[in-house]
């Protein structure tokens, strides 16, 4: 896309947040989770990349997914969107606009391994299947079960019948299997870095008004220090998060995961901490159920096991001749 | 900070430019330290070896005795010096931008040419016993007279003073203005009657830091760097240029010390304890984080962003990797702590500066507090 095409598919993500973002875990229901949904799939954004070269680079995925993740939105945007179409656009798939898969993980939120494991639908909002990766690299589609219960209270996740027959849709070649991961790595972390990074200016912003002692809370440097701290956080996460969105477009796949495992990595504990940070400015309030200070911590904690766990990662980036 | 696309890639002419300097340094050897040389006599010698190739000051105009391009020709060939395991650029940066930037044009002609060659070796009087982070709070001051000023006072921190002939000096030149008003820079040569250069041993041992002591010593009209009363502007400029991310030398350094305790990790696999594994592997995601971050700042540049107060967010990232590094590569390698203790060592101790020179960590966070995000002053 052109940078002027980039901007008018961002602003229309940016207004479906304002529409439907939510501002309390109580406005998660059944309908307003299918408005939402419908108006997503009215943008027709799954066409971003569904073609053959894709008409988005990962790069803007990553920069859409971060929009997505700036406020708590039910809609399937990496499930539907920018996830399965991409697993099926490697496959040389013709596009199919009947069905709309979302990717299936193992209950743990990891890329599925041995065929037999026991599978969740992730990020399924309007989707009617869902895309497995088999270590090997098979694509199957599967069928999706009743709704799974999840802490992340805005995304919906749905169980897998264990018994469910896989339909073969294919098979990635490896080094498409890498740029698949680098891929759901990227766009993954990039939602995480735009919910940390909106609810610390949240929390600045707060900081701004909140008075105590006569004064706002923001002119003391014990929060002042938090929050450059955590402002340094959502940098961090920021660069190194575009940066392997950038090596996807731009360089092998090897370098490219690479990237997005670094990627993951920081994200996992500083997304985390800065989310902490503003949590604690933003003090009692952020403790109430009606506050949205805990969906961002749902999001994020749950996030920070997503895909790959700093525990996975930090160990297997240590030894440069581990590529997993 | 852009939130559009951004090539993080290098365009052509940085390229070419960095082939040319990968080709002049596969013909000029990089030249070794001599036993007892001290580093900043080898460090000039490396110096004006770079200036005969014409790889110093290349975003400094031509007339002045650079190359006139810009600050990402001078990161590209920092990065180059990095990758090749050759000592960095010289640190002439921020001085030369001090003079850019506020001195006049005859100063220009006559220090920057000779500072770009290595002629000439400046240090930074700035800091002073009594005014570290608060360094508006200086007392070293120079005295108007009709033509000249006599100074008076004391600095610290002065890094390689003993090596150098000039010497640009901040010192108040009114007592009653508010501090940020009343301080200005001069260039002066140390060897005046009156200055008095001794050097402090630091904690790794080595003689960088010295003490400057100024018993009425006398400067020039001509001598004084812009209008009085911008010394405090000027020094702003200076320290934010030091913090710099671009410094990609720097991030080079780090980069070797990760390859090499990666080396020890793959060699002995299955023998380090799984903690020490994982440190290794934040040290890693630590430099990923800064080579990424560096680039960004690189890209935001080429796409029209002009520098900010965000150096400061840069050197806190900055801090956190290196100490971070230095930390886990003595627990990697614990030989280093034997006896005297090995030059890792001596580089682990250098480490511990890192969140104090050039504006503490908490400085730079006040920097980010107030001039970032906007909170409210205090009180």
């Amino acid at each position: 896309m052109d940078r002027e095409e980039f901007v008018l598919v961002r602003d229309m993500v940016r207004s479906l947040a304002t529409r439907f973002g939510v501002t309390s875990a109580d406005e998660v229901k059944p309908s307003t989770r299918t408005a939402a949904q419908q108006a997503l799939d009215e943008l027709g954004l799954a066409e971003l990349r569904r073609t053959s070269p894709p008409a988005a680079t990962a790069q803007e995925c990553a920069l859409l997914a971060q929009e997505h993740g700036r406020r708590p939105l039910t809609t399937s945007l990496l499930g539907t969107v920018l996830l399965a179409p991409e697993l099926l656009r490697l496959l040389g798939a013709q596009p199919d606009t009947r069905t709309t898969p979302t990717i299936a993980l193992t209950r743990e939120l990891r890329f599925p391994g041995q065929a037999s494991t026991d599978l969740v639908a992730w990020d399924c909002e309007g989707a009617d299947s869902a895309l497995r990766v088999s270590a090997e690299g098979t694509v199957g589609r599967v069928e999706l079960g009743p709704a799974a219960p999840g802490t992340d209270l805005v995304r919906a996740v749905r169980s897998v019948p264990s018994d469910a027959p896989v339909e073969v849709v294919g098979r990635l070649t490896p080094p498409d299997r890498l740029r698949w991961q680098a891929y759901a790595l990227v766009v993954v972390t990039a939602e995480l870095v735009g919910a940390a990074s909106s609810f610390v200016e949240q929390a600045v912003e707060y900081a701004r008004v909140r008075r105590q002692y006569g004064r706002p809370i923001g002119s003391f440097q014990a929060v002042q220090h938090l929050l450059a701290d955590a402002t340094v956080l959502v940098e961090a996460c920021t660069s190194v998060t575009r940066y392997a969105a950038w090596c996807l477009d731009n360089e092998p796949p090897e370098r490219a995961l690479a990237a997005a495992r670094a990627a993951k990595a920081e994200v996992n504990s500083s997304a985390l901490e800065a989310v902490y940070a503003g949590m604690q400015v933003f003090g009692g309030i952020a403790q109430t159920w009606e506050h949205t200070a805990h969906l961002y911590l749902r999001k994020v904690r749950l996030g920070s096991t997503l895909l790959a766990t700093t525990a996975d990662l930090l160990p297997a980036l240590a030894v440069p001749e581990v590529t997993r | 900070m852009t939130d559009t696309p951004l090539d993080f890639g290098d365009p052509a002419d940085l390229d070419r430019l960095r082939r040319e300097f990968r080709a002049w340094l596969a013909e000029h050897p990089l030249p070794e330290r001599q036993s007892g040389e001290p580093v900043p006599v080898f460090l000039r010698r490396w110096h004006r070896l770079l200036h005969s190739g014409g790889w110093v000051g290349l975003d400094v105009p031509e007339r002045y005795g650079g190359r006139g391009l810009t600050a990402l020709h001078q990161v590209a060939i920092s990065d180059e010096l990095g990758a090749c395991r050759a000592p960095g650029v010289p640190r002439i940066g921020y001085l030369a931008h001090a003079l850019l930037e506020f001195g006049s044009e005859e100063q220009r002609l006559r220090f920057l040419p000779r500072m770009l060659a290595g002629d000439e070796v400046w240090c930074q009087g700035f800091s002073e016993p009594g005014a570290g982070s608060d360094l508006a709070g200086m007392s070293t001051f120079a005295e108007r007279h009709d033509d000249h000023y006599t100074v008076r006072g004391q600095k610290l921190w002065t890094s390689y003073a003993q090596y150098s002939g000039l010497c640009l000096l901040l010192a108040r030149t009114d007592r009653a203005a508010p501090a940020h008003k009343s301080i200005s820079a001069f260039v002066l040569p140390l060897d005046r009657p009156g200055v008095t250069v001794r050097p402090l041993r630091a904690a790794n041992g080595d003689d960088e830091f010295c003490e400057l002591f100024l018993d009425d010593v006398r400067v020039e009209e001509s001598e004084r760097v812009g209008a009085e009363g911008v010394g405090w502007a000027l020094a702003m400029t200076t320290v934010s240029y030091e913090r710099n991310a671009l410094d990609t030398g720097h991030i080079s350094k780090y980069g070797l010390l990760v390859e090499r305790l990666r080396r020890h990790a793959a060699e002995r696999h299955g023998g380090l304890p799984d903690g020490l594994l994982s440190r290794i592997g934040r040290c890693v995601v630590d430099y990923e984080v800064l080579v990424a971050h560096a680039r960004r700042r690189t890209a935001e540049r080429l796409a029209g962003q002009v520098a900010g107060p965000e150096s400061s967010v840069d050197k806190l990232l900055m801090t956190r990797t290196e100490q971070r590094l230095y930390d886990t590569a003595l627990e990697v390698f614990p030989d280093e702590l034997a006896g005297e203790g090995g030059e890792l060592f001596g580089d682990y101790l250098y480490s511990r500066a890192a969140s104090v020179y050039g504006g503490t960590s908490q400085i730079q966070r006040n920097i980010i507090a107030k001039r970032i995000l906007h909170l409210p002053s205090n009180g």
